[in-house]
């Protein structure tokens, strides 16, 4: 047995991407480097020998996957795990939490324009999002941040391959400002809507 | 169910917009200003406040969760458009109102672009398969329904149900294990030597532990009946639950014509007591009903057991 089938093995048997140093446990003969040089020579071998799979690197992990070009016979079991899509507001949601990690549920609200709370529990519950600490501010609110399976859901290796802001044909927000406005930073939320209410109805009269 | 306002532009040009297409109020109000290609960083506030008020106003008060976040944009319009009306003061680090509002809408417009993004990564995702387990697929969840019923309702449904009578009405067909002629047979057998012999003795070789005492007994007993019907024996018992004595017949032959008259004298040559007291079939009242078959055919020593009769049985015809 050499170091490739073991890799070999583990891959197989792995229903997660594993980290070189993870696979690297399966044997004392192993370390990180020797695994790397074994996963290359695997991803070359698969790649040469016309697998329908191939390995990839995903979620700071390697990962044997099924070739793209194969997704319309397996689509068709039951038996086989199909990826799920999100839905708009969920992708939406995701991508603010993404780039704007760690923040609150106000702040993601605030920037969609539109309540979020439902989506949020349902990222949560999909293990796409989970609370990294819990912020300053008025009943120190809940700050959340994208896991591990959000980058294995979009095939990411890393939070580098998101989409850099500086390749977006328009400019964020520099990270370091706030989000929300000063008024409504340390208010529960409703209290400016009523001020916006009364001059809607001053508004109104006039 | 799409919804939709008519946006009537300042000169009068109007157009269709359906709220449902929009995920939220910016998304509407980029829209509106990527569509007329209004400069975003001078926005006609009062123009685009008009043209989202008008597409707001389609909006019914039933659909008030998505509702409110509309409201809410069109409150903040007013009030930019309110404070673009009055006089400004004139320090330097006073905001145009309008700032605020372009910040949002640039780094939404920039969200969605992230979304589409993220969107397509995923859809590339999902033509990937991995190795992994079927996780089982969600079963549908049962409402907890509540309990909107008192106890007497309850007792009262109690009360209600009949429930099915069953009666067991199998008949079971077993092997006889017994037989009548046996007994008859051992009855004759010892009466060819014995001129007299206790009932009781027929059934000694039989423990009384023994399931089949009991239908060795009752076979016993109803071969001797048979018997004393026949004329073939004497039964006497001389006070109830006594011991009943066999004996052999002494009388007229058995076989002159002796089926209609089983005459009580018959039974007890030496006295007028009746026969016995369990032998009910046999007295004078009772019809002997019609000679069996078998009587004809076999008269003598082999009697067949099935037609034994009780009393109940209804009479056949003679």
């Amino acid at each position: 047995m050499n170091a490739e089938q073991i890799v070999e093995a583990v891959l197989f048997a792995s229903d997660a991407p594993l980290r070189p140093d993870e696979i690297a446990r399966a044997d004392e003969s192993l370390d990180e480097d020797r695994v790397e040089v074994a996963l290359e020579w695997l991803r070359r071998h698969y790649l040469e020998s016309d697998r329908a799979f191939d390995l990839v690197e995903i979620a700071e992990g390697y990962q044997l996957q099924t070739r793209p070009e194969y997704a319309p016979y397996l689509e068709r079991f039951d038996t086989v795990p199909k990826p799920s899509r999100l839905s708009g507001p969920a992708l939406e949601t995701l991508a603010i939490i993404a780039y704007r990690q760690p923040l609150g549920r106000l702040e993601v609200e605030y920037i969609r324009g539109v309540g979020s709370s439902g989506v949020i529990r349902t990222l949560v519950d999909r293990g796409l999002i989970e609370v990294v600490g819990r912020g300053e501010g008025l009943g120190r609110p809940l700050l959340y941040g994208t896991t591990l399976r959000f980058l294995e859901h979009f095939g990411f290796r890393s939070m580098e391959d998101l989409p850099r802001p500086e390749e977006l044909p328009i400019v964020l927000r520099d990270r370091n400002s706030p989000i929300l406005p000063e008024d409504e930073e340390d208010g529960n939320g409703n209290a400016p809507d009523q001020e916006e209410l009364e001059l809607e109805d001053a508004d109104g009269e006039g | 169910m799409a919804r939709s306002g008519t946006v009537e532009g300042e000169r009068g040009g109007g157009f269709l917009v359906e709220i449902d297409r929009f995920r939220g109020p910016l998304d509407l109000l980029l829209h509106l200003i990527r569509q007329q290609d209004i400069d975003i960083f001078d926005i006609p506030i009062r123009r685009i406040t008009d043209q989202f008020l008008g597409a707001v106003e389609g909006i019914r008060a039933a659909d008030l969760d998505s509702a409110g976040e509309f409201l809410e944009m069109a409150a903040t319009l007013i009030r930019i458009k309110a404070q673009m009306l009055l006089p400004r003061p004139e320090s330097d680090d006073d905001e145009d109102p309008r700032a605020e509002l372009v910040r949002r809408l640039l780094e939404y417009e920039q969200v969605r672009e992230i979304t589409q993004r993220m969107e397509r990564a995923e859809a590339e995702r999902s033509r990937r398969f991995t190795r992994g387990f079927v996780e089982p697929r969600p079963r549908p969840a049962v409402d907890d329904v509540p309990l909107e019923t008192t106890w007497d309702e309850v007792f009262g449904a109690a009360l209600d149900v009949t429930l099915p009578v069953v009666v067991d009405d199998t008949h079971r067909v077993t092997p006889r294990t017994v037989s009548m002629d046996d007994k008859a047979a051992l009855i004759l057998d010892r009466l060819e030597t014995e001129h007299g012999l206790e009932f009781r003795t027929l059934l000694a070789p039989f423990a009384h532990g023994d399931p089949e005492f009991r239908m060795h007994g009752v076979m016993t007993l109803l071969a001797g009946l048979e018997l004393t019907r026949r004329r073939r024996i004497h039964l006497r018992q001389s006070a109830p639950f006594h011991e009943l004595w066999i004996y052999r017949w002494e009388g007229p032959e058995p076989d002159d014509g002796m089926a209609e008259g089983a005459l009580p004298d018959t039974l007890g040559p030496d006295h007028g007591l009746p026969a016995d007291a369990t032998a009910d079939d046999l007295e004078p009242s009772d019809p002997i009903p019609a000679k069996p078959a078998w009587d004809d055919s076999e008269p003598d020593k082999t009697i067949p057991d099935p037609p034994i009769r009780s009393r109940n049985d209804p009479p056949g015809e003679p």
